[in-house]
């Protein structure tokens, strides 16, 4: 056997030790400097970063690099495996078929036994949220990306479902799920955050919000709704329904970048994420005996309205929702119509439309003129795609589209430049905030010190994520300090 | 970019910084037979509290990819904290120069 070479891989280079070693206050301002010279570091091209340094993957410093893996493999000997389909899953890859379907029909009785006898951990909400994440992404079980109207349609498989998958109170011989309003807001708001949304509100279904609705949407005296697309119709029944405001994120480490990448890799994941997310959700609902309509990101209705009534944020300059906590840097407000009882979160008042008086900096910003720079908020709906009965700002989606979509540049700079748009690291952010809530007196002066500090600056076109040490990277590019 | 990783290392940095100028104005202090005056305490707890607050939105800043924010927040808080630290200086060097005076005579 050849003799291993092992190498070390450390991650605290020379520059890191010296940081490490530094002495007195200067270490702090010479580290920052040099931090700073880091960032700024660029290659020409990517032939260039593919042969630095940068492009090996960087291991801790306790973990050594070998030649051969620390378990032995006979590769003379080593027989190739016939594929998935004869691993234990299938019950025909077992010697008696039978063997199979006893352990299966075992584990399906101690599941129900479980959710009968609400073992915590092992109850009814416990297998939906399993469910929910374990088959909500749709795929091979039936569900397409994006879910249908009335559901993510996951269709049991006894051939090659695990007996984990997706089952209806009925199937556990258990009744539906029954908790208070309350009881139920807190079990959804937990599943959410599991299942990707950074937080969540409940809307009742009434009079006023119903005009949130698509017009499309029909409400028919049925038991459970249904869907006719060819004919364009989309119906609810006539009982009582909640809306479940879910706020998917997007990127705001990526938005560093030019608007190009922010736009593509920021922006648009979150609607490939929001989807996977409705049919969890869906799913979910399902799996403790509710109903759940919606599906994908434009099923319901007006995104931002039902953002505002459920208090997921204020309406903001740009006719999109500001969010106290995640600014305009949410992709969207997932909605999805259900008959679990919920209690209803309220809209909320954190000085955000107050501050958009003083601030118009997304209205200054925009490169395409397309948001209103009136001092006001002020009664519209006159232009094209713009809904009458709201006294706001009014985004002229022509001149934005055609900027947005018309060329190359793409955007994204309202989401960008708004001083509610931050990573939460800084303790002064919430200050600020603090402020904008409590004293608005100072907004103007808050708007013009955002500037001064240098927030929502264009970006350096030089600077793209490709030099970087992936290890580096945020996960999914969503960055922790928000979260 | 590592030094957003070994971020608990300027924390600890700055502890000891803050903890090693404590004792040394203490030792200042007492070889010096001095005791603060009420506003060179509130000074000295605004000044601490200041540079903290500095401290800590600067290296946030850098984590937040905004070096121009953070070198502004130097300048910005730095400004205070430099006229509260001379107007404490003058007021404790003052006395002990009169210490010093009435010492020697």
């Amino acid at each position: 056997m050849a003799k291993s070479n092992t190498k070390h891989h450390s991650t605290v280079g020379r520059r890191e030790f010296m940081k490490m070693l530094g002495v007195g206050a200067g270490a702090v301002g010479l580290g920052a400097t040099g931090m700073g010279a880091f960032a700024s570091d660029g290659f020409k091209d990517l032939d260039e970063m593919m042969a630095s340094p940068l492009a090996e993957r960087k291991l801790p410093f306790w973990v050594k690099e070998v030649d051969e893996p620390t378990v032995k493999i006979d590769w003379d000997n080593m027989q190739v495996f016939e594929g998935p389909e004869k691993t234990l899953f299938n019950p025909a890859s077992w010697e008696n078929p039978q063997d199979y379907f006893e352990i299966y029909n075992r584990n399906i009785a101690s599941t129900k036994k479980n959710v009968q006898d609400n073992v915590p951990g092992l109850s009814l909400k416990d297998r939906a949220l399993a469910d929910a994440n374990c088959w909500g992404w749709g795929g091979r079980s039936g569900a397409s990306l994006a879910a249908p109207w009335d559901g993510a349609h996951v269709q049991a498989n006894p051939q090659w479902e695990h007996p984990t998958m997706y089952y209806t109170p009925e199937q556990y011989g258990v009744p539906k799920y029954k908790g208070t309003p309350e009881e139920n807001a807190r079990m959804l708001r937990t599943a959410g955050r599991i299942m990707g949304a950074a937080d969540m509100g409940f809307v009742k279904l009434d009079d006023r919000t119903k005009k949130l609705l698509w017009g499309k949407i029909k409400f028919e005296n049925v038991e459970k709704g249904y869907a006719d697309p060819a004919k364009n119709k989309f119906v609810l029944p006539d009982k009582d329904l909640w809306a479940i405001c879910s706020v998917i994120p997007q990127s705001l480490w990526m938005q560093q970048y030019t608007e190009r990448m922010s736009w593509a890799s920021s922006n648009t994941m979150s609607y490939s994420r929001a989807n996977i997310y409705g049919n969890r959700i869906s799913v979910f609902l399902r799996g403790l005996g509710y109903q759940a309509y919606g599906g994908d990101t434009e099923a319901v209705g007006r995104l931002v309205g039902f953002g505002v009534m459920s208090g997921m944020g204020e309406y903001g300059r740009a006719g999109i929702l500001v969010s106290p906590q995640w600014g305009t840097n949410i992709r969207t407000v997932l909605v999805t119509i259900t008959d679990l009882p919920l209690a209803v979160t309220k809209p909320i008042n954190a000085g955000i439309t107050k501050f958009c008086e003083a601030c118009k900096k997304c209205g200054e910003m925009c490169p395409s003129g397309a948001i209103s720079l009136e001092d006001k908020p002020f009664w519209g709906g006159q232009a094209a795609c713009q809904a009458e009965g709201i006294k706001g700002w009014y985004m002229d989606s022509k001149k934005c589209y055609s900027y947005m979509l018309g060329g190359e540049p793409d955007c994204s700079r309202c989401q960008t430049v708004c001083p509610f748009t931050k990573f939460d690291e800084a303790v002064l952010h919430d200050l600020i905030r603090l402020s904008i809530g409590s004293a608005p007196m100072l907004n103007s002066a808050i708007r013009k010190m955002d500037d001064i500090f240098g927030y929502g600056e264009e970006p350096d076109l030089k600077k793209t994520p490709w030099d970087l040490d992936p290890m580096d990277i945020p996960l999914y590019g969503l960055d922790n300090s928000r979260s | 970019m590592r030094l957003v990783s070994w971020i608990w290392f300027w924390y600890i940095l700055v502890g000891f910084l803050m903890g090693g100028g404590a004792v040394m104005i203490w030792h200042y202090l007492k070889k010096a037979s001095l005791k603060l005056v009420w506003f060179e305490w509130i000074l000295t707890i605004l000044i601490f509290i200041t540079f903290m607050f500095l401290g800590q939105t600067f290296i946030a800043s850098f984590q937040e990819y905004e070096p121009k924010a953070a070198w502004m927040t130097v300048a910005f808080m730095g400004i205070p904290i430099m006229i509260m630290s001379v107007l404490l200086y003058r007021s404790i060097n003052k006395r002990f120069n009169n210490f010093k005076e009435a010492d020697n005579s």
